[in-house]
């Protein structure tokens, strides 16, 4: 049995609805599985980052033949490494959930949770070589 | 009909609308970014393959597509209303209580609006729309 992290501790008076929530400084470091709950909602601001970059390669077109430059520096290819890792971090976790989020009945039995979440890497597989594909071809010159 | 029947038949359409742009955004971003940012950030940059956003001619040949602008729209503004909800509530895990207030709410998901509109204004702006 997981100890709940707060340690319990709860405020407010006995007889009243409303009662205080205190977190220790630091909870998620006691427990791995804590630290990688937070990393998980950690995911969003790298991806945010990289998203905006992104905004600002669409931008940048607007510099015409001569002053668009894409990134390709050393630096950007680590960036983006440590964002893909950011990335597949939360595709692993979100595609995982399905199997609890989704139930869906075929000839009134439940199809098993498993094959739920092996549709959704399924899916994943196929959109990334699809838009993999697309950006490759039309990026022939 | 007591008045609090009658607020429990209520649709919580705000509701349904967050958690429906919560929803999307956490699967486009998980099933598209990481292709995006293997390819165009990893991949393409170190030359391994060609890549559409590498070369001028070829990043507005498909930029001037209506569809290729709708695509990019959906990619980038969606998750943003993920970000928001889960930086929102990392800084509440974290110890920031304020972070569940209504300015919080209106920072983030502001944000996530503020972030769709200006991605709209630089599709429309950057390349014209071409059918061609």
């Amino acid at each position: 049995m997981v100890p709940p992290p707060h340690g319990g501790r709860l405020g407010g008076e006995a007889g009243t609805r409303e009662f205080g929530w205190s977190m220790p400084r630091g909870w998620w470091t006691r427990r791995p599985h804590y630290f990688w709950y937070i990393v998980r909602e950690f995911t969003s601001l790298p991806l945010a980052l990289w998203l905006l970059w992104l905004l600002v390669e669409i931008r940048r077109a607007q510099d015409g033949p001569t002053g668009y430059h894409p990134h390709s520096s050393l630096g950007f290819v680590i960036f983006s490494v440590i964002v893909l890792l950011f990335a597949l971090y939360h595709s692993v976790t979100f595609l995982s959930l399905a199997g609890a989020i989704l139930h869906f009945n075929v000839a009134d039995r439940p199809i098993p949770s498993q094959l739920i979440v092996l549709s959704q890497f399924g899916a994943w597989a196929a959109a990334s070589a699809v838009v993999g594909f697309v950006l490759i071809y039309f990026g022939r010159t | 009909m007591t008045e609090h029947s009658t607020k429990a038949r209520k649709p919580a359409i705000a509701h349904l609308f967050w958690w429906f742009m919560f929803a999307q955004g956490g699967v486009l971003a998980a099933m598209l970014l990481p292709v995006h940012i293997l390819i165009q950030g990893i991949l393409g940059p170190l030359g391994v393959v060609p890549v559409v956003d590498h070369h001028y001619d070829t990043w507005v040949n498909v930029l001037g597509n209506p569809l290729v602008k709708l695509y990019l729209l959906v990619l980038i503004a969606f998750p943003f209303f993920h970000f928001a909800h889960r930086l929102r509530y990392l800084l509440v895990d974290l110890g920031l209580p304020a972070a569940r207030g209504v300015p919080a709410q209106i920072v983030f998901y502001g944000g996530a609006v503020a972030v769709t509109m200006v991605t709209i204004y630089i599709l429309l702006t950057t390349v014209p729309i071409s059918f061609g």
